[in-house]
């Protein structure tokens, strides 16, 4: 197996109050692990330490406690952060910049040699549709503008792990698909990204693995698939006697009428083959059998709940 | 280092400052260049008329003297209402870079702290010490060619008068890191900017208190302050093409910016953003 490139033990940030000498745990023992190509979700409820936790891996805050591995290197080594390409969440871009200015001065604080920036920069500018503002001062951008601008910085000078913090965030659903398949290419050619979203469909869509955090600590984490895999299987009769259907209520999960059919839902596969042979002797007509697998919105709320904390 | 002092300028003329100071410091060329009228006679005596009208009602005076009177007024200019404009001017510029969304950006590059922060500090420098060469080098030619004098003493203000800027500028960096407020870092500055004044005359000043001990301590915070107002004397003594007695005030002045300077530094790499 690869060495991953984040890797995290026990790494917390806990914020004194001095005046009511409580301590505000932000994060709160996060030990991760992304391996290299993934594109990896970080989710979480507002406040639960998503961002905090960024800025700890990009050295913009200093740990409590644990620590945290970029490529290998301790992440407070300038050296640990030069393939890496970062979107903050509220960023603030000096609005001096125009455009092409903007990418050309981050692209140079990560060691970029001048001409390379220059032809990036306009090839970027092209890619995020913003060819023809290269010459207008950010000031004037929108918001969806910003971010594509912002998503092209980061993108500048080739990282190997894009940390993307709310990436879409303001963007209409046209901009959204685009940097959803500027991101896609990127994976394809075997680019690590680390997405911190709140945007569950954005993630679904998206990710290869997931994590969420609620109160500063992992509450589950693992590969999508199998995060939504199997919640069980779907049953769609006619004609379905009532006898029949006091029968499979005790063995079903749920059961409910709709347009002239009963579905049924069952935990497991033998369950719903027990009411396939129920119904059938009870001369049902059995309309369509499938698995159901959970949403992520699902598993994203049964995780927080348990975690005790409101979605 | 580069790329943070080239952004730093670019910063100063968006805001309209590098300009504004251009624009200060044209206008008082010009008005050497214009207003100013210096007729040699004799070589080493002169006629000067100020907005055609005569000055020393007409009399013939010693072109020398003539020159030092201006000349000390332009690096009078450098260290009061200069200063103070640089430093209200500059004070801006340092906080910026703290600015939520802006500085976590900054620091997710493979840059170190204190390299940032020295890119800032070099870039402000740049921006203010450009301007103020401009000012000492148009007045010198103006002055230069009117009077065939060249007074190569008075770059040594310009120098001078950069070097005291530097070391407010080392304030303004570790009070912004510590606050991020731009008004309080000019404040501050400001407040060691004046108290050069009178710590300058700590052997007078001294001996009117009372007690002791805050005899001592007028006496140490002389020492330990930096002495802008010193500096600014030291440039004025130059110019006359007299020696310095003593180069205490600048070394001790160096000594408090390296000081302010490593601190800010010290506080910047220790800090959450």
């Amino acid at each position: 197996m690869p060495a991953p490139i984040i890797e995290t033990e026990g790494l917390a940030k806990h914020f004194p109050r001095f005046w009511s000498r409580r301590v505000v745990r932000a994060v709160d023992g996060i030990s991760l692990a992304v391996q290299p190509g993934v594109a990896f979700g970080l989710l979480g409820p507002n406040g639960s330490g998503k961002t905090t936790f960024v800025k700890l891996l990009l050295a913009s805050v200093h740990p409590t406690a644990g620590w945290a591995r970029l490529f290998g290197r301790d992440c407070w080594e300038p050296e640990a952060r030069r393939s890496v390409g970062y979107l903050p969440e509220n960023h603030r871009f000096p609005t001096y910049n125009t455009g092409f200015q903007m990418l050309e001065f981050y692209a140079a604080l990560s060691g970029m040699p001048q001409m390379e920036r220059h032809r990036r920069a306009k090839e970027l500018l092209e890619l995020v549709g913003l060819a023809e503002w290269h010459d207008v001062r950010i000031g004037k951008y929108s918001k969806g503008m910003l971010q594509r601008l912002g998503l092209a910085q980061a993108m500048m000078h080739r990282p190997a792990l894009l940390i993307l913090d709310e990436p879409s965030d303001g963007v209409d659903p046209v901009g959204r698909r685009h940097i959803r398949d500027i991101l896609g290419a990127l994976r394809r050619e075997g680019t690590t990204i680390f997405l911190n979203s709140h945007l569950l469909s954005e993630v679904e869509l998206f990710c290869d693995e997931v994590a969420i955090i609620s109160r500063g600590r992992v509450a589950l984490s693992g590969p999508l698939a199998d995060m939504t895999a199997g919640s069980g299987y779907r049953l769609r009769a006619e004609g379905v006697s009532e006898a029949a259907r006091e029968r499979l209520r005790e063995k079903a999960t749920t059961v409910a009428a709709n347009n002239g059919f009963i579905d049924f839902q069952f935990a497991d596969r033998e369950s719903a083959n027990q009411a396939i042979d129920l119904l059938r002797e009870a001369g049902s007509q059995i309309e369509s059998v499938a698995r159901v697998r959970s949403t992520l919105e699902d598993v994203f709320v049964k995780t927080v709940e348990q975690a005790g904390e409101k979605p | 280092m580069y790329a943070l002092v080239r952004d730093t300028f670019r910063e100063s003329l968006a805001r309209k400052i590098f300009w504004g100071f251009l624009g200060c410091s044209t206008a008082l060329i010009l008005f050497f260049l214009l207003a100013l009228n210096i007729d040699l006679v004799e070589g080493a005596m002169a006629a000067v008329t100020l907005f055609g009208k005569e000055v020393d009602g007409g009399q013939l005076v010693n072109v020398q003297l003539i020159v030092h009177k201006i000349l000390g007024v332009v690096a009078a200019f450098l260290f009061t209402a200069g200063l103070f404009l640089a430093v209200f001017a500059s004070a801006g510029l340092i906080p910026t870079v703290f600015e939520p969304g802006r500085i976590e950006l900054l620091l997710s590059k493979p840059v170190s702290r204190p390299r940032l922060l020295l890119g800032r500090y070099f870039g402000t420098l740049a921006v203010i010490a450009c301007n103020m060469f401009y000012l000492v080098l148009g007045v010198w030619a103006v002055l230069g060619v009117k009077t065939h004098i060249w007074n190569l003493n008075f770059l040594l203000a310009a120098v001078l008068a950069v070097f005291a800027f530097a070391v407010l500028l080392t304030v303004v960096l570790l009070v912004a890191v510590l606050s991020s407020s731009g008004v309080l870092a000019t404040m501050v500055a400001y407040f060691f900017l004046i108290m050069s004044v009178p710590l300058a005359q700590h052997a007078q000043l001294a001996p009117l208190f009372r007690r002791p001990w805050a005899r001592e301590v007028v006496k140490w915070l002389y020492y330990v302050f930096p002495k802008i107002y010193d500096l600014g004397n030291m440039a004025r003594l130059a110019m006359e093409g007299k020696g310095f007695q003593t180069w205490m005030p600048v070394w001790s002045s160096g000594v408090f910016a390296m000081v302010m300077l490593t601190a800010g530094l010290w506080f910047f790499a220790r800090k959450d953003y």
